[in-house]
């Protein structure tokens, strides 16, 4: 079977890496690097990176690492210690696990009901599921805005608890926490890309695909600069509002259009930052309730040193985006390093903005459509395709996995 | 070099950019240090940047 993959993101690269094993497989990238939002980027000797931030949410034992063992991409996944802290009203921090300090009695009182609630799916969002009370909005939506970039009144209360539960899911004390992949996002997508060439398939970079070709309903190839490719199956790493322009409105039901309409992406800010001395001090998440904006951060160096020159940590945050107004809310976001970090010796190295067709999920967690299209033939894989209750690239990797499965049961 | 309105300031420009003529913060922004080589048009993650004044 010839497959045509369109972007090579993480989706289209593990799409790309699982099916070469028995496939003729071409993946199309637009740019002059492969990665999508999930590579290295080499700048003043650290390497930043153009989307996540060198972590794997479910570590060493979730779907991406599960993925990756399979079709044979060897990645070091390092679990980090502590898992995660919260940082206080005073700028110090706990362990995750003691959140119950940060509240006032009135609010513990609540933990238990909470628990009930997390672990059965409702509806409503995270919001409700907190009964909108401010204490434990602080604590949800610093957790939300790190892991999904959404805040708790976008976040669908069934999404939060499926992510709950396969975060606890390994059994008491195995919980599938955060790793670092050493070497950094770049290490896993280099590893991916040298399983797709080694099985024989060609990722071509700097090649816009123009467009999907379709007859009688069905996809039939690509066209890449001005050339047509013809393929047996097109796979789609661009999510699902741009994979459909890019084939006759006709072949768009009604249906699916409405469902597109509504699709929002989730948008946030990274900053990065080189530290002189260690400003987390740890590379575990710290999730950060009491700012402005600033939802988490990370200083994964301290498990992969060469991220950062020697003797330097790079330390990362990220937060939501509340507001149209980009300048002003990275303006918040720069007021929340420099109250957190007073007398602190850093520097702000770069400030990136995830939005509009470079977001941090092209489909908001717990909206995604999966991964059929009105094509047949035409799949959508990626963070507009993610599996359903897993955190980012976990999600982009359940996605994958979906798809396998069932083209496997349609052979 | 030009960088359009449809900028989402990802930051791969003013990475790549070897002269350093480019700011980023919300969106990027071209300063008179340009070399005109063309680099960052390759890595601008949504195609904002174009060879047209």
């Amino acid at each position: 079977m010839r497959v045509s993959i369109i972007g090579a993101g993480l989706g289209g690269l593990l799409a790309g890496a699982a099916l070469s094993k028995e496939h003729d497989v071409d993946v199309y990238e637009r740019l002059d690097i492969y990665g999508g939002r999930f590579t290295n980027l080499p700048y003043k000797g650290f390497q930043l990176t153009t989307g996540a931030l060198h972590m794997i949410p479910q570590g060493p034992t979730g779907p991406l690492a599960e993925l990756l063992k399979q079709v044979g991409a060897g990645v070091n996944i390092v679990r980090t210690d502590p898992m995660g802290c919260f940082m206080t009203k005073d700028n110090a921090q706990i362990s995750f696990f003691n959140f119950r300090e940060l509240l006032s009695s009135r609010a513990q009182a609540r933990i238990p009901a909470l628990m009930a609630k997390m672990l059965i799916p409702k509806k409503g969002t995270v919001s409700d599921m907190v009964w909108g009370d401010p204490e434990w909005l602080a604590l949800s939506d610093s957790c939300c805005g790190w892991a999904l970039s959404t805040l708790s009144v976008d976040t669908p209360a069934a999404e939060a608890s499926g992510i709950i539960r396969h975060v606890i899911g390994g059994g008491p004390g195995k919980y599938n926490t955060p790793g670092v992949p050493m070497g950094g996002c770049g290490a896993v997508v280099d590893a991916l890309a040298g399983v797709v060439e080694k099985n024989g398939g060609k990722i071509h970079l700097g090649s816009k695909v123009d467009s999907v070709l379709v007859e009688d309903g069905k996809a039939k190839g690509v066209a890449v600069d001005g050339e047509k490719r013809g393929a047996d199956i097109v796979i789609s790493d661009i999510g699902h509002r741009l994979t459909a322009g890019m084939y006759d409105a006709r072949y768009l039901n009604p249906k699916y259009a409405g469902v597109l309409q509504k699709l929002r992406p989730s948008e946030g800010v990274k900053i990065c930052l080189a530290a002189e001395e260690p400003l987390v001090g740890h590379p575990g998440v710290v999730f950060t309730p009491y700012t402005q904006r600033v939802n988490g951060m990370n200083e994964v160096t301290h498990i992969d040193p060469s991220l950062a020159p020697e003797g330097m940590h790079l330390t990362m945050t990220h937060q939501a985006l509340r507001s149209g107004d980009v300048e002003n809310e990275i303006k918040l976001g720069l007021q929340d390093i420099r109250n957190m970090f007073q007398g602190k010796k850093y520097s702000v190295l770069l400030v990136q903005t995830y939005r509009r067709d470079w977001p941090v999920n092209r489909i908001a967690s717990g909206f995604d459509p999966g991964n059929l299209t009105p094509v047949k033939g035409l799949y959508v894989v990626g963070d507009g395709a993610k599996g359903r209750g897993y955190i980012e690239v976990e999600g982009v990797a359940a996605g994958v996995k979906n798809l396998l499965d069932a083209l496997k049961a349609r052979s | 070099m030009r960088i359009t309105d449809e900028c989402v300031g990802c930051g791969h420009c003013k990475v790549f950019c070897p002269a350093g003529a480019i700011e980023t913060c919300g969106v990027s922004r071209i300063n008179d240090k340009c070399i005109e080589c063309g680099k960052c048009k390759g890595y601008c993650a949504i195609g904002a940047i174009t060879e047209e004044p």
